[in-house]
């Protein structure tokens, strides 16, 4: 695991890192109200990004929008920009199919889906390759690997993937996610429904992720955030209330809310 | 001091006592309550299999095994076979749950993810509301106007596109009466497809929303994530549909009887007229005199009644089944 407030204090600042996503003067409305509030937010490439902030403060709506699964649901819009390697990902043109294979999402509960472990994750793959049976199994191979689940279910590949137990069935959700080599990794509180042990496995994952993709994790437990992010957001009300380095959030944070926030006051 | 509070702790037991043995009364006698409703039930399916199996005997110990498979169905020479209406029967209904299953679906896929919301009540009305029609007025429905209009347009032409194929030829063969055996299948899908429909909508919409996020967020399509996640989560409900439709369609005698021609034969072709179980029972118990018709009548309910018992049962040993693959 990384450790809290990592020594390597001399991580290039974000702003001079080139940026994966970038969010600008984003509004987000559901129906009339308002949820999100022109936020502005750059994700620097293959590093882990954290949302934190209270109940309703819109973290999970902004992770929503970046790979627009809000559009699934009629009465929910976004305005403004998001930028995907400098390409508007809200645009009208934009192929979603096509969005979500570069931004892979894991939820908060566990969704494996109703097939086997082999098939959860090579129906994603299968969606955009057509690839041999040899080379699907060594994709397979490397993909529940890579989510440290591999020797957990080598010798059942086709037991139901819901026959897993909680944090395995999130690890699998991942190594379906990176499966598909997306580019971006939004992960939901992927660890809110786990026992601490499975958390601490996905926390491990997360931070070996980081090497080839870009990680933006949702958490209400602030110690995750500090443990796993290189920057984090803190976000209230709808607004982006603060954005720097993790470290510097928990240390010295610019802005009352925030250290109110970080130290227990509310939320 | 504490005497008195002893005292009035004593009567204070000595009611709640009481109030408990009023409520272990109720208890047992709600208890007993339901446990005669569910015996009733098993008295009833009991009492209906007894009085069909007393009177089918006569026609079952005359003709035995033969009454099975024996075509002919002569009330003048009283020789009785059920071969013709149960091959009517079950031919009627498969034919008219290979059609009803993949609009039902279709209807459900496109009213719980496709359908823009204002559309979506009425549609679901729409179709709720041909759950509620009289078999009677599909009947009459079906023989003055749907058999009219296949006899002068549809069956024409099948017939004239498959007249050189061979095996569909047979299958399509003329002379178009309109009346039928398809005709009877098309009016039986119109007649289940609500039932289909309503449940396979209604287990869709059981799918947790964060699932099918989950599908779309590794990039599938509405037709991907419907057809590998949205209906093998649904299969179970999905089947309980389709044999409910199947079990009505089995026994629709009614807007069958209309439209079946009543003909006690086997003919390759599905625009031959024919019969089912419940229309030759509809159609001839009024006229049967002589006790053997009448048995024999009332054998024809008892293969209704064991086929609808064996459909159910394939049922469910095939949900069993597919469970047991799953691994779940």
């Amino acid at each position: 695991m990384k450790p809290m407030l990592s020594t390597d204090l001399n991580v290039a600042d974000t702003t001079v890192e080139k940026a994966k996503i970038e969010v600008k003067n984003l509004n987000f409305y559901y129906g009339q109200s308002k949820a999100l509030k022109d936020i502005n937010l750059s994700l620097p490439e293959r590093s882990v990004t954290a949302f934190i902030g209270p109940s309703g403060c819109g973290k999970s709506t902004l992770l929503r929008v970046l790979n627009r699964i809000y559009e699934l649901y009629p009465k929910q819009s976004a305005e403004g920009e998001v930028l995907l390697d400098g390409k508007n990902i809200l645009d009208r043109s934009q192929d979603l199919n096509l969005l979500r294979t570069k931004i892979g999402m894991v939820f908060q509960k566990p969704t494996p889906f109703p097939m086997s472990i082999y098939e959860n994750i090579a129906f994603g793959v299968r969606l955009y390759e057509k690839i041999s049976k040899a080379e699907m199994d060594s994709r397979v191979e490397s993909a529940l690997k890579r989510a440290a689940l591999w020797n957990e279910v080598k010798d059942k590949l086709n037991a139901s993937g819901q026959s897993l137990s909680g944090g395995q069935q999130q690890r699998l959700c991942i190594a379906r996610t990176v499966a598909v080599k997306p580019e971006v990794i939004l992960l939901d509180e992927p660890a809110s429904a786990l026992d601490p042990l499975s958390t601490a496995k996905i926390e491990e994952l997360i931070d070996e992720l980081q090497a080839d993709y870009t990680i933006v994790i949702v958490t209400h437990n602030m110690q995750q955030a500090a443990r796993v992010s290189r920057q984090t957001a803190f976000m209230y009300l709808g607004e982006l209330v603060e954005f720097d380095r993790t470290e510097k959030i928990f240390t010295s944070p610019r802005e009352k809310r925030t250290q109110d926030y970080i130290t227990g006051r509310f939320g | 001091m504490s005497a008195v509070s002893e005292a009035v702790t004593t009567s204070a037991m000595r009611t709640r006592e009481a109030t408990v043995r009023r409520f272990a009364l109720t208890d047992t006698i709600f208890r007993s309550a339901t446990r005669l409703s569910a015996i009733l039930v098993l008295v009833l399916l009991g009492g209906v299999a007894i009085s069909l199996f007393a009177g089918s005997w006569q026609a079952l110990s005359k003709f035995g095994f033969s009454f099975l498979t024996t075509e002919a169905w002569n009330p003048v020479t009283e020789n009785f076979g059920a071969l013709a209406p149960i091959y009517g029967t079950l031919v009627t209904s498969a034919i008219a749950i290979l059609i009803a299953v993949p609009i039902g679906i279709g209807i459900a896929v496109f009213l719980t993810e496709l359908c823009p919301r204002p559309l979506r009540r009425p549609i679901g009305i729409a179709v709720e509301l041909l759950a509620g029609i009289p078999s009677i007025i599909y009947g009459i429905w079906g023989l003055f106007v749907f058999a009219p209009f296949l006899q002068t347009t549809i069956q024409p032409f099948i017939i004239w596109v498959f007249k050189g194929i061979p095996g569909l030829n047979s299958l399509f063969a003329g002379p178009p009466y309109g009346i039928g055996l398809l005709t009877s299948s098309l009016i039986l899908a119109i007649m289940v497809l609500p039932f289909i429909t309503s449940i396979t909508k209604d287990v869709f919409d059981t799918v947790p929303a964060v699932l099918k996020e989950s599908a779309y967020g590794i990039g599938c399509t509405t037709w991907e994530v419907t057809r590998r996640v949205v209906i093998p989560y649904t299969r179970v409900g999905i089947m309980g549909g389709v044999m409910l439709g199947l079990g009505r369609a089995l026994g629709e005698t009614m807007a069958v009887t209309f439209v079946i021609g009543n003909a006690h034969r086997i003919s390759a072709s599905l625009f031959a007229p024919g019969t089912t179980i419940s229309a030759t029972i509809a159609n001839e118990f009024t006229e049967a005199d002589g006790e053997l018709y009448t048995s024999s009548l009332v054998a024809l309910g008892l293969i209704l009644f064991i086929i609808t018992f064996i459909i159910l049962a394939i049922a469910r040993y095939m949900l069993l089944r597919i469970d047991r693959r799953a691994g779940a």
